[in-house]
């Protein structure tokens, strides 16, 4: 970790203070010197937590099992529609984890878990033994949530919330949109990845039909009452893209009271409960989700279709030996975002290594902030410090975080310019 | 697969809150590098290797009691203790 010595860190973490208990109490006695960690899905969760393994204990084996060779990050990938990126600039690769940290890497995925014997399967058909498992394997989605949209409709009415093909298809579709045609862009309820993440893509598609196609309009269809960083997007929208008059480029709608339930392919219109249906050129349909299939199939997830776990360590509610971050774990209050579970990771790594250094547990720390675009010129934050209380749950420490603090263009200006940085860090903090 | 349920009260009993404030540093240290790196290469973000330990101190807690201009760090400096906040300046500038 840049500017992290790792020399110092160790030492930190040898001079703790001798009253404290063992962290491993009842479980197997293992030398970490001959621990295997084994980390599922090499997206922010999963790269961080094999890093800061390897950095914090290089005595620790880490295997990363990731089958894509390059990873294209979902942040930044809204900008893409406004014109300000391309793919290639989100996409990172395995090389640094390799070469720097150790971390051994194996791209294939993983096809089932055999708990008992703590085990892997891979679907090359490798078996893999861990000592721990830590999994960051990212969201599926609910495909049967509104009637017709499955796989294959996405391929005509894309999601685009797994970056690549995806955002693709998409931005060609609303570049290719009719004069003054209408997309719809339809939000889940809590939780899904990313809460501010569908208002920064209408903000970034609002900012490219300001100047090729002003007549058009882009319709939020949201299941929820309110949204991330709200007053911040609608005083952003109402400044750059007529908000609230007859010609805005966004319309916002809350379907709290009447959710899509059917989606008519052929008319390319969104039922909902009540019978409206709401057209247009392009949709955007951005599904519910769930933790991705393995942590479901592996019996993971809760009803909610998230996995519960000991924030302290990461663990599974399930499987004490399993820990998972990221999107797929319940971390709530802490949003859903690459951030965040890069801030998972640390702590999960933590805890991993003082598990099978037979140390106690510290004290997690995490720390949250999403930036999102409104215009190039035009950056919004929203940040959080999370810790446990005196009942082990998360909260959000009262009096810190919340949004951007100060309006004005100067500020505007700061924060785009630290979302681009901010980016760029957390790739770089995580992968390199 | 077998479902290992847990014992929430194991756990009750290994997470030990006494633990030095060096360690609290430096696992809050690691969220705050994610952001200032400072390997030298030029970022917007100010980089943590120029101040002395006193004067991030003092930096930080400005920015915890609004007495220093800042976009973001007023906000996450309130997350933490005047002494949190102090054993940080202290580690971050002793890397
Ligand atoms: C449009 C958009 C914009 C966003 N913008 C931001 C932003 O600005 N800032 C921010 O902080 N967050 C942002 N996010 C959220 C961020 O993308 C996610 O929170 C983050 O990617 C979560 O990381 P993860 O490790 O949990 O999952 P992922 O990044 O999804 O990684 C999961 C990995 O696991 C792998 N995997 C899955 N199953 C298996 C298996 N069985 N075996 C092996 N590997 C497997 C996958 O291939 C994948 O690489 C955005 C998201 C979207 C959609
Ligand atoms: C999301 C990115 C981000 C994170 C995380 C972050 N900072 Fe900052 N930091 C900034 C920015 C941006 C500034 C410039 C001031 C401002 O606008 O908030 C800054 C400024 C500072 C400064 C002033 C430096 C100087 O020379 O003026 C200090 C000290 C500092 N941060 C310490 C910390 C500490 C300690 C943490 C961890 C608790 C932390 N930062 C976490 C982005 C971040």
């Amino acid at each position: 970790m840049p500017g992290l010595s790792r020399r110092h860190f160790l030492q930190t973490v040898a001079g703790l203070g001798a009253a404290t208990l063992s962290g491993c109490q009842g479980l197997p006695r293992l030398a970490s010197s001959k621990a295997h960690v084994v980390v599922v899905g090499g997206g922010f969760g999963g790269a961080t937590a094999a890093k800061t393994m390897r950095l914090l204990d290089p005595t620790i084996q880490v295997t990363l099992i990731e089958p894509k060779a390059r990873y294209i990050t979902c942040p930044g990938s809204n900008w893409l529609f406004a014109g300000l990126t391309d793919l290639d600039k989100l996409t990172v690769d395995y090389q640094a984890l390799q070469a720097r940290y150790g971390v051994k890497l194996l791209a294939d995925s993983v096809a089932d878990l055999d708990a008992v014997k703590r085990q892997v399967r891979l679907t090359g058909g490798q078996t893999i033994g861990y000592d721990r498992l830590i999994m960051s394997p990212g969201i599926d989605f609910k495909w049967d949530a509104i009637a017709g949209y499955d796989k294959a409709a996405a391929q005509q009415f894309p999601h685009a919330w797994q970056a690549g093909p995806q955002t693709l298809l998409l931005a060609k579709q609303l570049q290719s949109m009719r004069d003054g045609g209408v997309l719809i862009m339809t939000v889940p309820a809590d939780p899904y990845r990313c809460p501010p993440g569908p208002y920064e893509r209408a903000s970034m598609m609002a900012y490219w039909l300001k100047q090729h196609n002003p007549r058009a309009k882009i319709i939020i269809l949201d299941a929820k009452r309110s949204f991330s960083k709200q007053a911040l997007f609608e005083a952003g929208w109402t400044k750059h893209y007529g908000y609230g008059s007859s010609n805005s480029l966004i319309e916002w709608h809350s379907l709290a009271d009447n959710p899509l339930l059917e989606l008519d392919k052929k008319n390319q219109q969104l039922i909902s409960e009540f019978g409206d249906r709401f057209q247009g050129d392009v949709l955007n349909i951005i599904p519910p989700q769930t933790a991705a299939s393995i942590a479901l199939q592996s019996g993971l997830a809760d009803a909610g279709g998230w996995c519960p776990v000991q924030p302290l360590s990461g663990q599974s509610l399930f499987d004490e030996y399993i820990h998972i971050i990221g999107d797929a774990a319940h971390y709530a209050p802490i949003p859903k975002s690459a951030f965040a579970a890069n801030s998972e990771a640390k702590a999960c790594a933590l805890a991993v290594i003082n598990l099978l250094n037979q140390k106690p547990l510290a004290e997690p720390h995490w720390l949250n902030t999403c930036y999102s675009l409104i215009t190039p010129q035009h950056g919004v934050s929203v940040a959080g410090v999370y810790r446990l209380d005196a009942a082990q749950t998360i909260v959000a420490v009262k009096g810190a975080g919340g949004v951007s603090i100060a309006s004005g263009a100067e500020t505007e200006l700061l924060e785009a310019d630290y979302t681009r940085v901010v980016y760029q860090q957390l790739v770089a903090n995580s992968f390199a | 697969m077998r479902l290992v349920f847990f014992v929430a009260m194991l756990f009750v009993s290994l997470f030990v809150p006494v633990i030095g404030a060096e360690l609290d540093a430096a696992s809050i240290a690691l969220n705050c590098l994610t952001c200032h790196n400072d390997t030298g290469k030029t970022s917007a973000i100010p980089p943590l290797n120029k101040l002395s330990a006193l004067q991030m101190q003092q930096t930080l807690l400005d920015f915890k009691y609004d007495k220093k201009p800042a976009t973001l760090m007023r906000r996450l400096a309130k997350g933490y203790s005047d002494a949190e906040l102090a054993a940080l300046a202290e580690y971050l500038s002793r890397r």
